[in-house]
C-alpha cells in the first residue's frame, strides 16, 4: 500500500511540473500574456493606490476615474484569461486522459489510509470505487487531488508564475490565487 | 523567496539602507522592517507551508487521529502565524488588511501539504 502511496506522490509532482511546463510553452513564455500580466499588474496596483488614497471622499470626479480604471482593468483580466484559455483547454484534454489512465490502473485499490473519517459528502471522492464500509480507506483520487493541490501551488509560486495577490485581489478573487490544480 | 535588498537614492549617491537587509534575515530577525508588503505575504505563505509539513510529520509519528487532529492542526497553525506577525515580527495588521487577511494567506494551500503528510506517514507507519 505505501509504495502506491509514494507512487502517487510522484505522479503528482511530475504531472504539476508538467502542467507548469506546458502552460510555460504555451502561455507564459508568449509575449503578449507576459505585456498583459505586466498591464493588469501595473493597473492593479495603480487602482489600489487610488482606492487608498480616495478611499472614503465622495467626490464624483475620482469616482468616475475609479470606475474607469476598473473597467480597463477587467478588459485586460478578461483578455488575459482569453490567452490562457486556448492552452488550458489543450492541457486540460491532456490531463483528463492521464487521470482516466491512473484511475484504471488504481481502480479498486486501497492506496492509504486515513487517520480520520471523512464528512459523508467526501466518500465520493474519498471511498470511489472501493468495496466494504472502511471510509478511512482511501482511494487514488483523493490522496492524488490532495497531492496536485499543494504541490502545484507551490510550484507555481516558487517558479513564479501564480499572479500577484494585488491582480488577485482586484480582480475579486475572495480566496487568493484561482485554483488551477484539478487538471 | 528571494534574497533582495533594496537601496535608495539620497543626495546622488545610491546609499543601501541597514534596516532592509535580505528576506531570510530579516524573517528571523525580531521586529525587521518589512517596506514591500508583497515580500512580508511571501514569507508568512512559506512560514505556513512549512509549518503544514511539520505538523503533517508530527501528527502522522505520534499519531493523532480524528478530527480532533484536523482542528489542532488549524489551532497550532493559525496561532503560531498569528503569534509570528504579532509578537515576533510585530507588524501593524490593518497595513495587509487586518489579521484576518494575515491569518488566512496561504491557509488552503497548507492544509493540504498538511493532510497530504499526515496521511502518507500514517499509511507508511502504521499500516503497512
Amino acid at each position: 500500500m505505501w509504495a502506491d502511496t509514494l507512487l502517487i506522490l510522484f505522479i503528482s509532482i511530475c504531472t504539476a511540473l508538467l502542467g507548469e511546463g506546458l502552460t510555460w510553452l504555451m502561455v507564459y513564455r508568449t509575449e503578449k500574456f507576459q505585456k498583459l500580466k505586466a498591464e493588469v499588474e501595473r493597473q492593479s496596483k495603480k487602482l489600489e493606490k487610488r482606492k487608498e488614497a480616495h478611499g472614503d471622499s465622495l467626490d464624483k470626479q475620482h469616482k468616475k476615474k475609479i470606475e474607469r480604471e476598473e473597467e480597463k482593468l477587467k478588459n485586460n483580466n478578461r483578455d488575459l484569461s482569453l490567452v490562457k484559455m486556448k492552452s488550458m483547454f489543450t492541457i486540460g484534454f491532456t490531463f483528463t486522459a492521464l487521470l482516466s489512465m491512473f484511475n484504471s490502473i488504481f481502480d479498486g485499490r486501497v492506496v492509504a489510509r486515513l487517520p480520520f473519517v471523512p464528512v459523508s459528502w467526501i466518500h465520493g471522492l474519498s471511498h470511489r470505487n472501493l468495496s466494504g464500509d472502511d471510509y478511512t480507506e482511501c482511494s487514488f483520487i483523493f490522496l492524488y487531488i490532495l497531492c496536485t493541490m499543494s504541490i502545484r501551488q507551490n510550484i507555481q509560486k516558487m517558479l513564479g508564475f501564480a499572479p500577484s495577490r494585488t491582480a488577485s485581489k482586484q480582480s475579486g478573487s475572495i480566496f487568493g490565487p484561482p485554483p488551477q490544480q484539478f487538471k | 523567496m528571494t534574497s533582495k535588498s533594496k537601496s535608495f537614492e539620497k543626495n546622488g549617491s545610491t546609499v543601501k539602507p541597514h534596516a532592509v537587509d535580505s528576506v531570510w534575515n530579516r524573517a528571523f530577525t525580531c521586529n525587521s522592517e518589512w517596506p514591500d508588503k508583497e515580500e512580508f505575504l511571501d514569507v508568512i505563505y512559506w512560514f505556513r507551508q512549512a509549518l503544514g509539513i511539520i505538523i503533517g510529520l508530527l501528527w502522522g509519528l505520534i499519531p493523532l487521529k480524528g478530527f480532533i487532529a484536523l482542528l489542532l492542526f488549524v489551532l497550532v497553525n493559525a496561532g503560531l502565524v498569528y503569534m509570528y506577525f504579532t509578537n515576533f515580527q510585530g507588524v501593524d495588521e490593518e497595513e495587509y488588511g487586518g489579521a484576518w487577511e494575515l491569518t488566512k494567506e496561504g491557509f488552503m494551500t497548507s492544509f493540504a501539504g498538511f493532510l497530504m503528510t499526515w496521511i502518507i506517514i500514517y499509511s507508511g507507519l502504521h499500516f503497512e
